[in-house]
């Protein structure tokens, strides 16, 4: 029954791209001509000994890839597709997977053990391979059958455990794989071949450990014999042991106590001698450790105290002996290290880690690192003066202010100084390191800050020198700007303090925006964004003049790249980069200058102009529309309100556009959010263009294909559309209404297990609630009738989430508002339904005695409405 | 998956640079000055009032938004109009009554202003006990009806601020009785109706300071406002849970009467709150529903029933009905009498209300219908042979849970013959065979697999009826057709046991090792 399919796989990878083509088209035919019998092809070529390995393994992928694919709608497409295939083809393809596993050829094996996961993360789930599991272990019992079949088999077992979820199997077929697995690791019975796949596939496996590590026994077995690997001869096999280490970290903690002795041994000499790869898995450990502290610390409530998870304090028993062993990574720095956010190497996981160990133990961990930064911030080596700037940036969060403020206060001078080290990553660091102080120990707001207004001079001066340093140093200084006036950010008095340098620093950042030696655009970005957060966090009245005088300058730098000349993707790409950053700083222009009334004037007179710009750039592309230019489009919608009418014969195609750009979701979803704010802007003078927009709206509602997270802003665009356009809405309602009951019952269906979902739950209800109060606040002077078919349904949802004690604060308020809504808007109309519903006395009383001062009176503004009903 | 290595597992470094995430935040921040702008728009037209009570002189103004800035003026505007009150209170000179209710009518305003009254501000300016004096015993109607109404605002706000009343609830009472206007007694019903809102806890009060005669008496005239606002009140003071006002109030001369007359003519709004008041006489006090049952009531129930189409009032009326049927057998052994063309009409409206689009109406109907069905073979053969059963049949498949379970009571009850004492109940085999027949026990069995423990012990035992009654020993086939088997092993470790015995009893009996040998 199976096709001859060899020569077409061995041409769709010839060097001939007409050959290529034309096999792929082929192979395509067949697929689509018979999909059962195409697959079945494919595995027996796989498992065929006598066809070529790059046939074979071609074969391997394409079946593999007929199983899964990286987007969810695609992917539930293919299982649907197999689950349709005749059960007695889709058996023999699984018999010539699993016979591939005996396979001589190395490559086969891999292929068909990853095949072998996809077909299990499908059947599996829905009991239909029940004997895979018994196959694979059969394997592993004979003594007789070849290594490297154990070894395809384990690793197989390793994918399928990847695949599929706890759950799906029995504990009894847990523990076999487990014993298989373990068994696999023996040093005395196995090649290094067998226990690397062994522990690879433990990594995999421990999830389903849960049992055996509540089990004494069984957990002192499984971490013996994992220590025990992680001292194996070979380093892929020791840097595999460590990885379930890590995995364990996370998965086991609380049962972790009576290793912790032979852990802190075992990953102590992968620190200090082991192979890179080795000793990162083993400072992830420590990393992991914290992580687990920090988020019990996190969720520690006094009063619960002792009901939570045990914290075993393992970091703080284990400081004295783990800071030292940190800081000597620090010293391991590479010669040239590439300086940017990608870099991962010894010193930078040893500096995380201790950053959050600071995080765990706070003040604890000062007095073990100063004396090292004190000692070796002034060696010659610059290794060490790089090393002590780290290690004292890494640990200013977690320790109090009251400890740190001393030491920043008597080593800022420093600091200031070292920005002319010799040392271009002494530099780096320390700027870095002078941001990180500007983040965590500069908040004038609070009134405290390690910056005097003496100082700032001095500070400022220092940066904006050493902004013109290397592109990687100039990166770092950017940051620490951006920090240093964001603490100036609603300081009352103290933002002004910033006024008389405003100009410098905005031109310093412009002329860094404009910089070429960078490389790529990453200084570029850094430096406009910092201009960003300096407009935004200045003091409008004393520099009102100064942010009107840059809102030319940028325009200017808009209109340029419109000459860009573009004659590859590439181009198209950059150019799109850098217009992203100038309609950003537009954006911040527009919504600082429009914050009063005084500078506004200067956002309408630019206005024309601005928009102008917009479209421009809008017209750049094809296809698609520019995210932040229609980020900045909702900002000077705002600003202009009513006046924005005339842009919108122009604008409406782009927005149309965003609304049907289900592939980039969140262009969608800012389209959305601007659909919202032209709402607020126009009014009803967006009546004309409602039919459209309502239209596309409700078809990404529908659509399967649009990400979930632009749904919940729709619904409140609903809302907004028909506060703007009051009774105008009503021919809306027969198709908007349904929708938001549709997802009303999704709600009451959501998964509360998952955070992610719950989380997703909760934006929904308060998103259906917005609608439903724009709505009744619309149609309340003329038609509130129209909403009365409606009103039992979500007077039904209110008290089905009144009901839920999970539900997030700001549902909360949206559901007061929105029973007020319905018996304001709905009146004597709703009488019967309120005296029928009982839940609303205790949910108000509920309200009432919040500490959230905006929920009080919305509740108390609620209970007026509904006593009205009910005595009219 | 395979491809990448586990090696990747790996973090951001702490040591980053601020683009990306400076980037991020901005758009977010973006986005959330959308949604702030989104939010204070509605709050803007939410707080958008005119004159809560209705009252005409209240100045109207559309935009009439109340800010922050407007709260504060409002309540300092309060704090003097009570000062105000207080002098005029004080003053004894020329003109002193009109003085007196200029500063009331201006107190009034203000409580009517907004929907946040400023109450707090009126009680810690000390109102009360200026209200109070201004309620005493031959003032002029005028002031007093300013008075009590500006009580009646005051008891419309939070819990606490109603149970500031406390000192005016006697003389609020006292201007109940017939030497007050019509006005000033029912604005003081109104003040009333509003503290028993409240709760329980001033319901009682209210009672023990006498306030039920006089709210009963004024029920009894024909018609107007006071009648309706009077049995609002009324239908609020005896919500017990308490049935002693119930009973006390229906041993009122002349309130059943009232209540009949009413029912009878009145307009569709005052017979909704006499309704009401009838849906708690029947449903606290027995006393009360054995007088009710024995005088015409229910005819008239059932008229309005058939005559009415507003939900407002249908939804009284049948908790009514159903309250008296289900309260007492004398209604079904003596008033809904086979044969009588009282119990034809009950069922006629029972059907209609079967065919309303309304859940509420559905399921208080199927409501009644099973406690008539409980009743004599005869209430029985009457209901089987009525329009209801297709559409009970149909709601069973179709209808949410809580309807379908009514429902099933009905059907459950057509099938058994009444009984006196324990065992198995007699089946009435006709019905049971003709209503299995169009279908109705994949319904039942589906009951057996709720939750629901009373919806699951209904469906097993109209299950045992189906096993033991349907003829020729059919039983068992049509139940494993419906997958009733599954249904009832599901039992099998039920932790209640009495269903577990039920469930596994059937099986046992029914399903044991015999069965299917004959086939």
């Amino acid at each position: 029954m199976a096709m001859e399919i060899t020569q077409f796989l061995l041409a769709a990878q010839s060097a001939d791209a007409k050959v290529r083509t034309e096999a792929e088209t082929n192979l395509r035919q067949f697929q689509e001509q018979n999909m059962p019998v195409f697959l079945l092809s494919l595995s027996v070529e796989l498992s065929n000994e006598e066809k070529p390995v790059e046939s074979r393994r071609l074969a391997g992928i394409v079946l593999k890839n007929s199983l899964d694919a990286k987007d969810a709608i695609r992917k539930e497409q293919l299982v649907q597709q197999w689950m349709a295939i005749d059960v007695s083809i889709k058996s023999q393809i699984k018999d010539f997977l699993l016979k591939t596993l005996a396979s001589s050829v190395s490559e086969a094996r891999h292929t068909s053990a990853q095949a072998i996961a996809k077909v299990a993360s499908i059947e599996i789930p829905r009991k239909q391979w029940p004997e895979l599991i018994g196959s694979l272990l059969n394997y592993m019992t004979q003594q007789e059958k070849p290594a490297s079949l154990k070894q395809a088999t384990l690793e197989t077992l390793g994918y399928v455990c990847e695949e599929i979820s706890h759950q799906d199997l029995v504990q009894d077929e847990v523990n076999a794989v487990l014993t298989a697995v373990v068994q696999g690791m023996n040093l005395a019975d196995h090649g290094p071949e067998v226990r690397l796949a062994a522990t690879k596939a433990l990594y995999n496996a421990l999830e389903f450990a849960q049992t055996n590590f509540e089990n004494e026994m069984e957990r002192n077995y499984i971490m013996k014999v994992i220590c025990d690997t992680a001292m194996s001869k070979e380093v892929e096999i020791r840097q595999a042991a460590f990885e379930c280490l890590v995995a364990i970290a996370s998965a086991y903690y609380e049962v972790l106590e009576p290793y912790m002795q032979t852990l802190f041994q075992l990953t102590s000499n992968a620190v200090k001698g082991d192979e890179e790869t080795v000793a990162l898995q083993a400072i992830e450990f420590w990393s992991s450790i914290c992580d687990e502290e920090i988020e019990l610390q996190e969720f520690e409530s006094p009063e619960s105290g002792d009901s939570g998870p045990p914290h075993s304090f393992f970091i703080e028993k284990a400081l004295s002996s783990l800071v030292p062993l940190l800081l000597e990574t620090l010293l391991k720095q590479e010669e040239d290290q590439d300086q940017d956010d990608t870099i991962w190497n010894i010193s930078m996981a040893g500096g995380t880690c201790l950053g959050l160990v600071a995080r765990t133990v706070g003040d604890a961990i000062v007095p073990l690192v100063m004396p090292f930064v004190e000692a070796n911030i002034v060696k010659p080596d610059w290794r060490c003066r790089e090393a002590a700037t780290y290690a004292f940036g890494s640990i200013l969060e977690g320790p109090t202010v009251e400890k740190l403020s001393p030491l920043v206060q008597a080593g800022l001078e420093f600091l200031l100084n070292a920005m002319k080290d010799v040392n271009n990553h002494v530099k780096d660091t320390t700027a870095w390191t002078l941001s990180r102080i500007f983040e965590l120990l500069h908040c004038p707001a609070n009134d405290f800050s390690v910056i005097s207004p003496e100082n700032l001079k001095r500070v400022l001066g220092v940066l904006l020198e050493g902004i013109k340093d290397a592109p990687n140093v100039a990166e770092k200084v950017c940051g620490a700007i951006y920090y240093l006036v964001q603490g100036y950010e609603d300081a009352g008095p103290s933002s002004s303090l910033l006024s008389p340098y405003l100009t410098d620093i905005i031109s310093c950042l412009i002329a860094t925006a404009d910089r070429t030696d960078g490389g790529d655009s990453k200084l570029r970005s850094s430096a406009y964004e910092t201009l960003n957060e300096v407009v935004r966090c200045s003091n409008i009245a004393e520099t009102a003049s100064i942010i009107a005088q840059l809102l030319p300058v940028i325009m200017n730098k808009l209109s340029l790249t419109m000459e860009i000349q573009i004659v590859s993707s590439d181009d198209r790409e950059k150019q799109g980069d850098l217009q992203a950053s100038l309609c950003g700083v537009l954006q911040v222009i527009i919504q600082k200058l429009s914050s009063t009334d005084e500078t506004k004037p200067i956002i309408l007179q630019a206005a024309d102009q601005i928009m102008l710009l917009f479209l421009k750039v809008f017209g750049c592309r094809s296809s698609t529309v520019h995210e932040e230019a229609m980020l900045a489009i909702g900002a000077l919608a705002y600003a202009t309100g009513s006046q924005f009418e005339k842009y919108m014969p122009e604008f409406y195609k782009y927005l149309e556009m965003g609304l049907q750009n289900f592939e980039e979701y969140q262009v969608c979803g800012i389209t959305v959010g601007v659909v919202g704010d032209i709402c607020r802007a126009l009014d009803d003078k967006i009546l004309p263009y409602c039919d459209g927009i309502m239209g596309l709206l409700l078809k990404d509602l529908a659509s399967s294909e649009l990400h979930r997270a632009v749904k919940p802003p729709i619904f409140s665009c609903f809302g907004d559309i028909a506060l703007a356009i009051g009774e105008h809405f009503e021919k809306y309602v027969p198709y908007a209404l349904p929708m938001m009951q549709g997802a009303a019952e999704i709600c009451a269906k959501i998964e509360t297990s998952d955070d992610e979902m719950m989380d997703y739950g909760n934006q929904l209800r308060r998103s259906i609630f917005e609608a439903y109060s724009g709505i009744l606040q619309g149609f309340k002077t003329v038609k509130p009738e129209a909403m009365v078919p409606y009103a039992q349904h979500l007077l039904k949802f209110i008290e089905l989430v009144s009901r839920d004690s999970q539900r997030d604060e700001s549902v909360t308020k949206a559901a007061v508002a929105v029973m007020g809504d319905l018996a304001d808007a709905l009146g004597s109309n709703i009488k019967v339904l309120l005296k029928e519903s009982a839940f609303y006395d205790e949910f108000l009383g509920e309200c009432l005695q919040s500490d959230d001062e905006q929920l009080k009176e919305t509740a108390g503004w609620t209970q007026g409405m509904i006593r009205r009903v009910l005595v009219l | 998956m395979a491809d990448d290595s586990p090696a990747s597992h790996r973090r951001d470094p702490i040591k980053s640079s601020v683009g990306n995430v400076a980037a991020q935040r901005r758009r977010q921040n973006a986005v959330t000055v959308g949604k702030e702008r989104r939010e204070s728009l509605v709050r803007a037209k939410r707080l958008c009032r005119v004159g809560a009570t209705g009252d005409g002189d209240v100045p109207v103004e559309e935009n009439d938004m109340i800010t922050d800035e407007e709260v504060s003026l409002l309540d300092a505007q309060t704090s003097s109009a009570v000062g105000e009150l207080k002098s005029a209170v004080a003053y004894q000179g020329k003109g002193a009554m009109q003085k007196r209710v200029n500063a009331l009518r201006e107190l009034r305003r203000l409580l009517s202003k907004s929907e946040f009254p400023p109450v707090e501000a009126a009680l810690k300016a000390g109102a009360i006990p200026l209200l109070v004096q201004c309620l005493s015993f031959g003032s002029p109607d005028e002031q007093l009806l300013e008075a009590a109404w500006c009580l009646t605002n005051i008891a419309a706000g939070k819990p606490e601020e109603t149970k500031a009343l406390l000192p005016a609830l006697p003389l609020l009472i006292a201007h109940l009785g017939e030497k007050s206007s019509l006005p000033v007694a029912e604005q003081c019903a109104w003040a009333l109706g509003n503290v028993s809102g409240e709760g329980e806890e001033l319901r009682n009060v209210l009672l023990s300071q006498g306030a039920l005669p006089p709210l009963a008496r004024m029920m009894l005239p024909n018609k107007g406002s006071t009648v309706r606002t009077a049995a609002w009140a009324l239908s609020n003071l005896i919500k017990g849970p308490d049935p002693k006002a119930a009973t006390e109030l229906i041993k009122v001369d002349g309130v059943l009467d009232a209540i009949l007359r009413h029912l009878r003519k009145a307009d569709e709004e005052l017979a909704t709150e006499v309704a009401w008041v009838v849906v708690y006489l029947s449903a606290l006090s027995n006393f009360a529903t054995g007088v009710l049952v024995k005088s015409d009531v229910l005819q008239l129930l059932v008229e309005r029933l058939a005559t009415s189409n507003s939900l407002q009032l249908l939804i009284p009326v049948l908790r009514s009905l159903g309250n008296l049927v289900a309260g007492d057998s004398h209604t079904t052994s003596t008033v809904l009498v086979p044969g009588h063309e009282i119990t034809d009409g009950v069922i006629k409206v029972l059907v209609k209300c079967l065919k309303s689009d309304h859940r509420v109406l559905k399921k208080e109907a199927s409501w009644v219908l099973s406690n008539i069905a409980a009743g004599s073979i005869e209430h029985k053969q009457l209901i089987y042979s009525s329009e209801a059963v297709p559409l009970l049949l149909r709601l069973l498949s179709t209808a949410p849970f809580d309807i379908r379970r009514e429902v099933a009571y009905v059907l459950g009850n057509l099938c058994v013959a009444p009984t006196a004492g324990e065992g198995k109940p007699n089946l009435i085999e006709e019905h049971l065979v003709s209503l299995v027949q169009r279908g109705c026990l994949s319904g039942f069995i589906d009951l057996v697999r709720s939750a629901d423990i009373e919806a699951a012990r209904l469906g097993l035992q109209f299950t045992e009826l189906v096993l033991r009654g349907m003829p020729n020993g059919d039983g068992p086939k049509l139940v494993e057709q419906e997958d009733g088997i599954d249904a009832m092993e599901r039992y099998q470790f039920h932790e209640n046991e009495d269903l577990r015995n039920m469930a596994n009893g059937l099986v046992d009996k029914y399903f044991g090792e015999d069965y299917g040998v004959d086939e």
